[in-house]
């Protein structure tokens, strides 16, 4: 026997790498150094039908083209056993048609490949506008999920609070820093990746506290040192850590 | 009164995509295309000279500002559509047919190509990177393609006689053509007559 068609088996071959059955012949041909312009049609016949014997697993057209040109090359083959009529010079070789196709179709393949390379080089050279801008989404682009009973459960809580009796009076002993609830809350990040408003506000209990750390948590937010979530209106606020840490910048 | 060269640096920044010298000469009465190639020279002049990111690129019969490749792994992490976007193999091949011997129609680029093209060929009109030409002679008046202006820009080609010719094709083909001539010479069709 001859030398294998493709060095991993000798005919294991997956179709699915050939872009049809001239591919699949070129490649039998040139890997067995087979000169193109005396194909032994009988070898290479067998190695083609050897190769195909999975072709159910291909969709019908696909599978089609490669039954085409099995049967071409078996007709070659029965061609090549007869002899030519006579000392005719004008008498063609049955393979001459077949070597003309590969021979361009060979010729288009590389080709081919040279496109392949100037569309890699192309893709490495950029035009103006290839960066894009990434615009906020607009405000009315976001969902908007916010029901009739949160706004009348916001309302209930409003009207709540007002007839609640009042302490604020009674607590003006010190002054609040924003400054201090800024640290607030970066110690508590610093134990959890997020936390809780509420959380936060609860020992201090008084509104001014709840203002304040409202307040830092925003300018830490504008800072990008925390990101700010609320998932719906008036539901639990988070702060979280920012994801990347951008230092000083 | 502003440099030629000023003039035309500030069309091809202005620009998205590529102009041609007679756009670009329109943008001053002293330019016509023999100036706006000057211009265009020196300026490129300058570029390699201050060692610019960018410079300027001939594509499609036009002119264009681009980064120098070099730059493209620094780009590349910018890029919006992740792993885009190259042409399969059988729409490299289509296309490489149709780009050396267009006006071509479906059944020539079948019987090269030895399958159906129906779908590829779809694909790269969608792609805009071949278009209808016109018709052929014959049954039905079958459509016959070609390549756009755009597949000149897509492959970085100023025209299509940028194509690779096939002295530049890599050595198995230059060999077989060799061959090939041989071939012609010793016999008549091309092929022995050995079985």
């Amino acid at each position: 026997m001859e030398a294998p068609a493709v060095q991993a088996g000798p005919f294991d071959i997956d179709l699915d790498r050939f872009h049809g059955p001239l591919d699949l012949l070129l490649h039998l041909i040139r890997n067995q150094d087979i000169d193109i312009f005396d194909i032994p049609i009988s070898k290479i016949t067998q190695q083609f039908l050897t190769a195909i014997r999975n072709l159910q697993r291909l969709e019908l057209e696909r599978a089609g083209e490669f039954l085409e040109m099995a049967a071409t090359l078996v007709r070659i083959k029965a061609q090549m056993l007869f002899p030519r009529r006579g000392d005719d010079d004008e008498a063609e070789d049955p393979r001459a048609d077949l070597v003309r196709r590969l021979l361009e179709y060979e010729h288009f393949r590389e080709a081919a490949r040279l496109l392949e390379r100037a569309e890699r080089e192309r893709s490495r050279i950029y035009a103006r506008g290839f960066v894009e801008v990434r615009p906020a989404p607009k405000l009315a682009d976001l969902p908007l999920e916010t029901t009739w009973d949160e706004v009348q459960s916001a309302l209930g809580a409003l009207i709540e609070r007002l007839n609640a009796p009042e302490t604020v009076h009674h607590v003006r002993g010190r002054e609040i820093k924003i400054d201090d609830k800024i640290h607030e809350i970066l110690a508590a990040l610093q134990l959890a990746r997020r936390v809780e408003f509420a959380q936060i506000v609860a020992p201090w209990g008084t509104r001014l506290h709840a203002v304040a750390t409202l307040l830092a948590s925003l300018e830490l937010a504008k800072r990008s040192m925390v990101r700010v979530r609320q998932t719906a209106p008036f539901a639990a606020l988070w702060i979280y850590r920012a994801k990347q840490e951008r230092e000083a910048a | 009164m502003i440099r030629a060269s000023r003039v035309i640096e500030a069309l091809l920044f202005a620009s998205e995509s590529p102009l041609s010298p007679a756009d670009l000469a329109r943008a001053d009465e002293a330019l016509d295309e023999e100036r706006v190639e000057a211009a265009i020279a020196e300026l490129r002049g300058e570029y390699d000279r201050d060692a610019r990111a960018f410079t300027i690129y001939e594509v499609g019969g036009g002119y264009q500002l681009l980064t120098r490749p070099e730059f493209a792994p620094v780009l590349e992490r910018f890029d919006s559509v992740p792993g885009a976007q190259r042409l399969s193999g059988p729409a490299l091949e289509t296309l490489a047919i149709l780009a050396y011997r267009q006006p071509v129609g479906r059944a020539e680029v079948e019987e090269i190509r030895g399958v159906g093209a129906g779908g590829v060929l779809k694909t790269l009109q969608e792609r805009g990177l071949i278009e209808v030409v016109g018709r052929g002679e014959g049954l039905g008046r079958p459509l016959l393609y070609g390549t756009t202006q755009f597949f000149l820009q897509h492959f970085g080609f100023r025209s299509l006689d940028d194509l690779p010719r096939s002295e530049e094709l890599p050595v198995v083909l230059a060999r077989r053509e060799q061959r090939k001539e041989e071939a012609d010479g010793s016999t008549a069709a091309g092929v022995s007559q050995a079985g």
